[in-house]
């Protein structure tokens, strides 16, 4: 039997009907066109498919469509603000942590929660954080940097980070 | 996923809950956080057509100190609440350590302390995709005839490998369960019958409810340590808790050992905590103890180095002793 679902995502509701078996994956990528979120392992266990529920980072490749009914989604799609990147964005892009960018959707989610829930993260807290998330090109080392020069651009909007102004230009 | 049919069901009490699961029978099962419950759909070896989510269920999720300094933990918490509860840091701090050992804090939000006390068996085979599985027939768990691990018995011994239970075991925890008689209240220990077809001893239609861990004894202390192929993400190759209580002279007057990982399900030490009492805190290392333990578990049937694994055993239990020794220690300054 199929299921009535509403759907909150990037702040716009879907009211859908799918059928129970669908992942939140699913319908996020094949029903709403948001293909942002990618499919791994489809296992839980690499990060790609990561998007925030009710503020916290979660697997929708283990979250049934159904069960996300009624609660706020955001999915890489919906962290840019005011047409410009989210400051995490723009600093995975400025270093270079960003390869293939298969995992970086999901790193891009589980970073930006981190932030929001804890501004200045120890090191010990931020490589908990993205324990979740594997990444096969970067070597975590451009995410991690990526990762600290956004903690110190959102606690002082409008400085420059640690990077090069060349390279960011 | 799959072409799984299944139906959802997303009752508002525990009573309706309840009754869904009794009239569905073995083609039902709650759905908490799905984090094993839909990779086990995705593998095509779950059984269960109906699926009674629990979301829509208020309560069953505070953590709170009870009346006597123990701890009540709703069923429904999720692994990231029950590791990031300053309540439960304070009166058992093991329980803490193995649930933000459990998973990715992408599983740990989603997955509920029920679900991991609740946890499915696994094995090499039965974690694997329907298409690997493909080229013969299901095993036992997956409906079919054949264990393709222990062949010689053809019995399952698909492993419980959830992180949480060990610990719940050492310090004597009780799961509370709502079925259709009503509630019940048991031994953490008691909820496994150490099968690795049907894992839990309770009736399909029964919910855990609540976890109530007793106030710790003075001078007690608790330690998790887990072992697994890769730091994160990884179901424990072997986790073990301890629980260590001391007499006023620096003794060890009771020590409980359970671990998870080696068995169908998670099993404790008798003759090590015996051989523990009243005797000195052991080193962490020490060898002949470490021995004692790993003789005291017995063969076991597993697939993956067995020897390896028996030899951890007893090296990490006296490791989790002397944790918790240590922390116990400090009891009166907490
Ligand atoms: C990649 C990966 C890695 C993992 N690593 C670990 C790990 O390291 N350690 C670990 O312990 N687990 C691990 N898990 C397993 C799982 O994420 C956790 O055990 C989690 O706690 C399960 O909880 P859940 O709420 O998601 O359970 P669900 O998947 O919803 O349910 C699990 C089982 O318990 C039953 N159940 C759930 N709640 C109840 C209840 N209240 N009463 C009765 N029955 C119930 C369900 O019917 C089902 O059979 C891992 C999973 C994945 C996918
Ligand atoms: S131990 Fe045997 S019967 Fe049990 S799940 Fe594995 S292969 Fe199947
Ligand atoms: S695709 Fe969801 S965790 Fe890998
Ligand atoms: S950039 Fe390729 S997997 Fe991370």
């Amino acid at each position: 039997m199929k299921e009535l679902v509403q759907l909150s995502v990037n702040g716009q509701t879907h009211d859908l009907v799918v059928r129970p078996e669908r992942t939140l994956l699913d319908v996020l990528r094949e029903d709403l066109g948001l293909t942002g979120s990618k499919r791994g392992c489809d296992l839980g266990a690499c990060g790609a498919c990561a998007v925030l529920l009710d503020g916290r980072p979660v697997s929708s490749c283990l979250t049934l469509a159904v069960e996300a009914s009624g609660h706020e989604i955001v999915t890489v799609e919906g962290l840019a603000r005011g047409g410009g990147l989210h400051p995490v964005q723009e600093a995975f892009v400025e270093h270079g942590a960003v390869q293939c960018g298969f995992c970086t959707p999901g790193m891009l989610i589980t970073v930006t929660a981190l932030l929001d829930e804890r501004p200045e993260p120890t090191e010990a807290e931020i490589l908990e954080a993205l324990s979740g998330n594997l990444c096969r090109c970067t070597g975590y080392v451009k995410v991690l940097d990526a990762v600290r020069t956004a903690i110190r651009r959102m606690r002082q909007p409008g400085l420059p980070g640690s990077v090069a102004p060349e390279v960011r230009a | 996923m799959t072409a799984t049919r299944i139906e959802y069901h997303a009752p508002s009490t525990l009573a309706q809950a309840v009754a869904l699961l009794e009239e569905h029978g073995h083609a039902a099962a709650p759905l908490a956080g799905g984090t094993d419950l839909v990779p086990a759909l995705k593998h095509g070896v779950l059984q269960a057509r109906h699926l009674v989510s629990l979301a829509r269920i208020p309560g069953h999720r505070e953590i709170a100190i009870t009346a006597d300094g123990g701890l009540s933990i709703g069923a429904f918490a999720t692994l990231a609440d029950v590791a990031r509860s300053p309540l439960v840091g304070a009166v058992c701090p093991a329980l803490a350590e193995a649930a933000v050992q459990a998973g990715s804090p992408l599983l740990r939000n989603r997955g509920t302390l029920g679900g991991n006390v609740c946890l499915d068996t696994r094995c090499w085979y039965y974690n694997q995709t329907e298409a690997w599985r493909a080229s013969r027939p299901p095993c036992q768990k997956a409906g079919g005839q054949q264990c393709y691990v222990n062949q010689k018995q053809n019995v399952c011994v698909a492993l419980f490998s959830a992180d949480t239970p060990a610990v719940l075991i050492t310090v004597g925890a009780r799961a509370t369960l709502a079925g259709p008689a009503g509630e019940r209240a048991v031994p953490v220990e008691a909820l496994y019958s150490g099968e690795g077809l049907q894992p839990l001893a309770k009736s399909g239609a029964e919910i855990l409810t609540e976890i109530a861990v007793p106030a710790p004894p003075a001078r007690s202390g608790t330690a998790y340590l887990k072992h697994s192929p890769r730091d994160s993400i990884d179901f424990p190759l072997l986790g073990i808790a301890a629980a260590v209580a001391l007499s006023g002279g620096g003794t060890i007057a009771s020590a409980r050992i359970a671990l998870t990982g080696a068995r169908s399900a998670p099993c404790r030490l008798p003759e090590l905590e015996a051989a523990l009492a009243g005797g000195p805190v052991p080193a962490a290392g020490d060898r002949e103890l470490a021995q004692l333990a790993t003789r005291s578990l017995g063969a076991l049937f597993l697939t993956d180095a067995v020897p390896h694994k028996r030899r951890l055993a007893g090296l990490m239990a006296v490791d989790a002793v002397e944790r918790a020794a240590a922390l116990a220690q400090g009891w009166r300054t907490r």
